[in-house]
């Protein structure tokens, strides 16, 4: 049978009630928990895993894929309506989403989102729908080198979304990095920055660094600042969507969804690298690049594309090599398991409905997606309403559930809170806490590719340049600092030559 | 006065329920939900071992079990929140080989002494594959070529100090010295082979069932004392000349050691009458774990016998 067969074949089962039912209800719990700062879409997966028990499982699967598709796009409602990321993924969308809402652009920028996000989830499902085999072959050339190319990348970009301070950029960056050394290294298995206190060693998530950063800081300059989250203009009955709005940034979407399509293969963290690379690179690219951060629609639209396009093609590994590339793709990997599925090339073999199923609801997912986006963000809006005293002692509330929800450690909730007042300082103080989120996500990943890349070579370190995909990828690291520091160089450049200038007696 | 009388009364009958509760406890066990703990995050193999048995000692014991995820510090973090919960037999843990091995490595605070292990209820050999296209086709050929070029072949693992790293330093002790390249995430270890990266990979089988089902990897050797079942033509390292510790990658449930000997002895008999479901058995020749579940002193001594072993390898 051809593709086009299997795959129809696929859309008849999903369109099955019971399949339909099973999408819908995924895609609402997906969005709301993702929605919802600090419970993230991983902690509603793991939370519906054992509801799975009963399912058969190809529906087991529709239900995690659904949650999946819906949560990495939850995460942007809250950034956009009140700053606070849902979703470590969702970072960028803080950037020229929330600026939008102060304008009382809400509207917009939630229409820009999710059109955003399910054009970036098709695309990715049709990769992953008409493509997994060559992109399979795709990932098994990336090794260790690859891996630790991509995330130098992704840590570059740190630089390009920096506004005008680059270096103020790189030190949040790298303190997020050391923090991300602290617990058991995962190569020899060494304690490193206890303190000889065991909870330590489990290390610092940096999904709870993120809650305390975003969420309890946010609450916390709530309070000391006594200021409102209602935009001052209220909602701007002028920010009517059209379909002009959507066609401006279709080349913003369109490359979201090629970066976010491509860099979901590699395992780690592929929505948030996806998102924070599509950003830089788009900030470089647009035309208004300059003004991005302000509320530039091509600045939410890139990001959003590129993590959602990362779902589809994150599971071409997990369905193909039946290799799990990240902590929600495992968990659909438990799935299966427990029914007794064991994924890879065999599962296209044995059971193709399953496959071409599971293919035919993402795609259709993708497109629901967009009806329970805006339910959901409908009733987030109201959230505007609130007092914001309510609304905070409700984000504080869900932080420390969500803290504790990570790995079900209370050590983890006093981690929050003090990130909570690091944030809030790092905020008053104009110094930016993005990098230092991103620092604790890649640093460690970066650490462990780079370790196994020099154990795997002979201690040799010139693999990562000699191997010609990880040097393409470091090359074009390099060029994109160069490209996103120069206008601070040129800058510099002029005032040393102005000072010279003016120095007396020359 | 007669209030206070009242209030002694009150306390009399309250101090009685409680003493009665307390007698109650092992007659009733279990009455309520027992929390299960899983020492790492969702998706590895305790945690669907875990939840694998949370179904079906669900029926055995007739309440819920609920499963909490507990990752970090090589599983310590779990086992931590199990030692200092309290030992009523309403909180039960995974405590598998990993995590021993980080003992002597000196992670956590844990101790074999904190814990009371109900059974071993999975243990597996493990094997030395390559890709399907690799040149080596026999065992024989392989440890010719280690012998001859020491230090070129790598061997995904996961990770150093642990039984994959004392396979690699024994071998290497008898001239068979290759490259540990240690992956802590499961997919790059498996991805390794496939996509040319190592040359071998050291993994039970049950974790890459897909890959030996299409054939993508080809077992060469095990180690174990004899031929595993499953797969008759592989050699042992015995039988190849090679002189090694058995270190077999276990799984068990254990409880705090100050758990009643009563409530130990209920669990126990649970966790192995699951075993003997057709869903445990369905399950475990799946993953190529099967065995009698060893239980009681048995099963304490294996675990010291291995934290020995690893103990041992470090020192030197």
């Amino acid at each position: 049978m051809s593709t086009f067969e299997l795959l129809g074949m696929g859309f008849q089962n999903a369109f099955a009630l019971s399949a339909l039912l099973t999408i819908v209800i995924g895609l609402m719990l997906g969005v709301i928990a993702g929605a919802l700062p600090g419970v993230s879409f991983v902690n509603a997966m793991a939370m519906a895993l054992p509801f799975t028990y009963s399912m058969m499982p190809t529906q087991a699967m529709l239900f995690l894929g659904a949650i999946y598709v819906g949560g990495v796009f939850g995460g942007s409602i809250s950034a956009i309506i009140i700053n606070v990321p849902g979703t470590p993924a969702s970072l960028p969308a803080c950037w020229d989403g929330y600026p939008m809402t102060q304008r009382g652009e809400v509207r917009r920028a939630l229409a820009v989102a999710i059109a955003a996000s399910a054009i970036g989830g098709l695309t990715s499902a049709l990769v992953l729908s008409f493509a997994a085999a060559p992109f399979a072959t795709f990932a098994l050339r990336f090794s260790q080198p690859e891996f630790f190319a991509a995330t130098v990348l992704g840590l570059i970009s740190v630089i390009a979304i920096s506004k005008d301070r680059p270096i103020v950029s790189l030190l949040s960056l790298f303190l997020g990095m050391v923090i991300g050394t602290v617990g058991v290294d995962p190569i020899y298995g060494v304690a490193r920055f206890t303190f000889g206190v065991p909870a330590m060693q489990s290390g610092i998530n940096f999904v709870v660094v993120m809650i305390g950063l975003f969420a309890i800081s946010e609450v916390i300059d709530l309070i000391a600042t006594n200021r409102d989250l209602r935009p001052s203009k209220g909602v701007n009955v002028q920010s009517k969507v059209t379909l002009r709005d959507f066609w401006d940034v279709r080349g913003a979407i369109f490359r979201g969804s090629a970066i976010g399509s491509i860099l979901g293969v590699i395992p780690g963290a592929g929505a948030t690298p996806g998102a924070v690379i599509a950003y830089g690179i788009e900030k470089q690219v647009s035309p208004d690049g300059d003004k991005f951060g302000t509320g530039i629609m091509a600045g939410l639209a890139a990001p959003e594309a590129a993590k959602n396009a990362t779902t589809g093609s994150a599971m071409v590994p997990l369905l193909t090599l039946g290799i799990p590339g990240s902590a929600a793709t495992a968990i659909m990997l438990a799935a299966m398991m427990l029914h007794g599925v064991n994924p890879g090339p065999l599962l296209f073999l044995n059971d193709p409905t399953m496959v071409y199923t599971i293919f035919a609801a993402m795609i259709l997912a993708n497109i629901l997606m967009i009806f329970a986006g805006i339910g959901v963000a409908q009733f987030f809006s109201t959230l505007m309403k609130t007092p914001p005293a309510v609304l905070g002692a409700f984000i504080i509330l869900l932080s420390i559930i969500g803290a504790y929800g990570v790995r079900n450690n209370i050590f983890d909730v006093y981690v929050c809170i003090f990130f909570g007042f690091v944030g809030w300082g790092m905020k008053r103080i104009g110094f930016p806490t993005a990098p230092l989120v991103l620092g604790v996500i890649l640093g460690p990943l970066a650490e462990r590719y780079f370790m196994t890349s020099l154990a795997n070579y002979n201690q040799d370190w010139t693999v990562f340049f000699t191997r010609p995909i990880s040097g393409t990828i470091l090359a074009l690291a390099a060029v994109f600092a160069l490209w996103s520091l120069w206008p601070v160089l040129r800058a510099r450049y002029r005032s040393v030559v102005l000072l010279l200038a003016d120095r007396p007696g020359r | 006065m007669r209030k206070l009388g009242r209030f002694a009364f009150g306390g009399v009958l309250v101090a009685g329920a409680f003493a009665m509760a307390n007698a109650a406890i092992a007659q009733d066990y279990p009455n309520r939900p027992i929390e299960l703990v899983v020492t790492f995050g969702p998706g590895g193999g305790a945690d669907v071992m875990g939840r694998q048995l949370a179904q079906i000692l669900e029926t055995e014991l007739g309440v819920s079990i609920p499963v909490t995820n507990v990752a970090g510090a090589s599983g310590n973090a779990g086992l931590t929140r199990l030692r200092t919960s309290p030992a009523d037999g309403y909180t039960v843990g995974t405590l598998i080989s990993l995590t021993v091995a980080s003992w002597a490595a000196d992670i956590g605070d844990n101790t074999p002494e904190d814990f009371r292990v109900l059974a071993i209820v999975q243990s597996t050999p493990s094997f030395l594959y390559v890709a399907a296209d690799s040149r080596f086709e026999t065992a024989e050929q392989l440890l010719d070529y280690a012998r001859d070029n020491p230090g070129e072949l790598t061997v995904a693992t996961s990770g150093y100090g642990t039984q994959d790293d004392v396979a690699l330093i024994t071998m290497a002790e008898q001239g068979f010295d290759m490259v540990n390249v240690p992956f802590s995430a499961p997919g790059e270890r498996y991805t390794a082979p496939l996509g040319g990266h190592t040359d071998l990979i050291y993994e039970e089988p049950g974790d890459v069932v897909q890959f030996l089902e299409s054939g993508e990897y080809r077992p060469l050797l095990i180690f174990s004392e004899a031929r595993h079942p499953e797969f008759p033509d592989v050699p042992t390292s015995g039988e190849l000349g090679l002189n090694m510790v058995y270190l077999n990658t276990f799984r068990t449930l254990a409880v705090p050691a100050a758990t009643p000997e009563d409530v130990v002895a209920r669990l126990e008999a649970a966790v192995v009458a699951a075993t003997q479901t057709d869903a445990w058995q369905a399950f475990c020749a799946q993953t190529y774990t099967c065995l009698e579940p060893v239980t009681g002193e048995a099963a304490q001594q294996e675990i010291l016998t291995f934290f020995d072993a690893i103990a041992a390898q470090l020192e030197d």
